[in-house]
């Protein structure tokens, strides 16, 4: 436990006070919430039961300070866990009002508009799960327009925003447009010079950073021969359907798109927003009599061990026999 | 992604305005309906202003002229050609080539020769599927025999030939080297007479350039109000009462404005209908259709059934990809396959 040198008592009541933050002194600090919380893998500094522990300890400066409070996306997979039903989401909001009250902002990236190429057309506001964009007036290269702009205290920086944007104006850190072409054609993979073994078939795989929990999943994936190119983005709803037909274009055998299960998403929406644009992208791939197993849309559920790798392992041995019996028949 | 290599700038009408002389261009028609010559001649009465400053060599839609007429032509002899109409037969593909070679500046004139357009919604299918279609099994056909066109066939009086229908549909810069682009489908006369301006005045920009249009979408000129709703359902124009004042994404109507590039002043919308994407797509897209679906699809309802609001969109290529199907990465995937299966 941090020391603290300071307590305020007032503290919890300021949380208290603020939407959500009533259901604060139900907690009684069980940690149900923290070993089901997916955020601790990527983020181990990330613990819901302390950072509610130390607001009722009045312990302000440690509950405000660092990402920790920021860092919860809302994905709710701890509140049909907890036994007192608290939606520790709503508790977190609750901290992070009284936090920006004071001044404190969020750190790490959040999503960047360029403004000159932004039109107002506000697809992206109502694209994002957290409401934070909204269309301002403001004056850009000389002239008064109509542009989106990120509110920095609510940008979860998932990157639906920038698969939405019709203008490609949106572009969130690690994972811009190019950062992702760049990543997907890295080392020549799509050429014969690259890692690639001749006659192997590749596979692209758009994989979601929150889906799987097994730690052993995620190391299998670094274990694929390099035919099997693994990019993990925020969300599925990141992909923005042009990545696939560019990976299909330059080479890709096979495209695989992997989002949380339905319902599970850890950043709301994006698994449905996936869905349905991989949904339509199928049936347009079938209409214009473009070989449909090319591309796959997977939805997997956080407890479904080994679900990913042998889907992996599934699309190439099927590009594999395809690609014999194509040579068969030459 | 750079969709047209960078060519170096030619500039002759400067140089010909300089010394006072006419320029001299072509206008032509490959696979298109004609509106895109109607275009020009709806810029009306400034057609005077513009024969004023241009000879016209060749405009088979208007006037009388023979293809030898171009033929007998030094190469590089005309200025400017203002070609519209998809590359759909080897006769279109003849003329672009000899247009190309006997002029200066290319331009992709209207949504067929920029990105194939609605001849290029036939490489849904290929060419024995149109003729199936078409000489067969279409209600109004009677054709007993079933014949089918051919490049050559025998009649009493000797050998007639027609020109071999490709299988599928491409566009002018996949045909020929082309240096500008004027979208729409067809363009409007207002930015018919700019660009005919433009090129008069011998102030064309860089080549590469798309020409009489916007750089953002339509969203950006767009004067509907928009009231941050998502897509609780997909409709279609006939199927419901449209709101005259509100926004179609709102109403649930697939508006390809998001995706689509501005400039045409919007005609459709102030006709109460949806955008349907013909100035091609934006600054900053590569892919019209997948960035209109990536859009569109994030903005559906969250209380929505998914598998089923997907189900209420009828044809998807013919909505999301309705000018764009030729010059598309989908077609290129497409065609990818066949060609390995060749």
């Amino acid at each position: 436990m941090a020391q603290s040198t300071q307590r305020d008592p007032n503290f919890k009541e300021e949380v208290m006070t603020e939407p959500g933050g009533e259901n604060l002194p139900r907690c009684y600090s069980c940690g149900t919430c923290m070993s089901t919380c997916l955020v601790s893998r990527v983020s181990p500094e990330f613990n819901p039961r302390r950072t509610l522990h130390q607001v009722m300890m009045g312990m302000r400066d440690q509950a405000l300070s660092g990402s920790t409070i920021w860092l919860c996306s809302a994905c709710d997979a701890c509140y049909p866990r907890c036994p007192q039903h608290i939606h520790i989401s709503e508790v977190m909001e609750a901290i992070r009002n009284v936090a920006a009250r004071n001044g404190i902002e969020r750190p790490g990236p959040i999503a960047v508009v360029d403004e000159p190429a932004c039109s107002g057309c506000g697809v992206c506001v109502k694209a994002c799960p957290y409401q934070a964009l909204a269309l301002v007036d403001r004056d850009v290269e000389g002239k008064e327009r109509r542009v989106s702009q990120v509110n920095k205290f609510l940008c979860m920086n998932c990157g639906i925003c920038a698969a939405a944007c019709p203008l490609s104006a949106i572009s969130v850190e690690e994972f811009s447009n190019e950062d992702i072409a760049v990543r997907m054609a890295a080392e020549g993979w799509f050429t014969d010079q690259g890692p690639v073994k001749p006659g192997e078939p590749r596979l692209l795989v758009f994989n979601c950073n929150w889906c799987m929990r097994a730690e052993v999943d995620w190391e299998s994936l670094t274990r694929f021969p390099p035919n099997v190119r693994v990019i993990t983005i925020p969300c599925s709803g990141r992909v923005d359907p042009q990545f696939v037909l560019m990976a299909l274009q330059e080479g890709a055998d096979r495209v695989l798109v992997v989002g949380c299960a339905p319902g599970d998403c850890h950043y709301k929406e994006g698994t449905r927003i996936a869905q349905g644009k991989m949904h339509v992208f199928e049936r347009m791939l079938k209409q214009v009599g473009a070989d449909t197993r090319r591309v796959r849309f997977a939805q997997i559920d956080t407890d479904e061990r080994g679900r990913l790798p042998s889907l992996i392992e599934g699309m190439v041995a099927d590009a594999k026999a395809e690609a014999i019996a194509a040579q068969a028949n030459r | 992604m750079p969709r047209q290599k960078q060519l170096q700038p030619k500039p002759t009408a400067r140089a010909k305005k300089a010394a006072g002389k006419k320029l001299k261009m072509a206008i032509y028609w490959a696979a298109a309906c004609g509106g895109c010559d109607v275009a020009v001649v709806e810029i009306g009465m400034k057609l005077l202003d513009l024969i004023q400053g241009a000879d016209i060599l060749f405009w088979p839609a208007a006037m009388d002229f023979k293809y030898k007429d171009v033929e007998a032509m030094k190469d590089g002899f005309i200025d400017v050609c203002l070609f519209n109409g998809a590359i759909r037969n080897a006769e279109n593909e003849h003329v672009a080539k000899l247009l190309r070679k006997k002029s200066k500046v290319m331009v992709a004139f209207g949504s067929c020769a920029h990105e194939g357009c609605i001849p290029g919604l036939a490489n849904l299918s290929d060419r024995q599927g149109v003729f199936t279609r078409v000489y067969r099994e279409t209600p109004s056909t009677d054709n007993p025999k079933g014949i089918l066109p051919q490049v050559k066939c025998q009649v009493p009086e000797g050998e007639l030939e027609l020109p071999e229908f490709y299988n599928r549909v491409k566009t002018l810069a996949q045909t020929v080297q082309v240096e500008y682009t004027l979208p729409g489908c067809p363009p409007v006369a207002t930015q018919v007479w700019d660009v005919l301006q433009t090129i008069l005045r011998g102030e064309l920009p860089a080549p590469g350039a798309v020409v009489g249009a916007g750089v953002r979408n339509l969203c950006d000129e767009c004067e509907r109000v928009r009231e941050g709703m998502r897509i609780k359902r997909f409709v279609r124009p006939h199927e419901v009462a449209l709101d005259a004042e509100r926004c179609f994404l709102e109403q649930g109507l697939i508006c390809a404005g998001p995706a689509t590039r501005a400039g045409c002043g919007r005609p459709c919308i102030h006709a109460n209908m949806p955008c349907r994407g013909c100035y091609g797509p934006p600054d900053g897209v590569v892919d019209q259709g997948a960035k209109l679906l990536s859009a569109v699809m994030a903005i559906i309802d969250s209380q929505a059934d998914v598998e089923q609001l997907v189900t209420q969109i009828v044809d998807p290529v013919g909505t999301f990809y309705r000018f764009s199907l030729p010059d598309s990465l989908l077609q290129r995937v497409q065609s990818d396959k066949q060609e390995a299966s060749q």
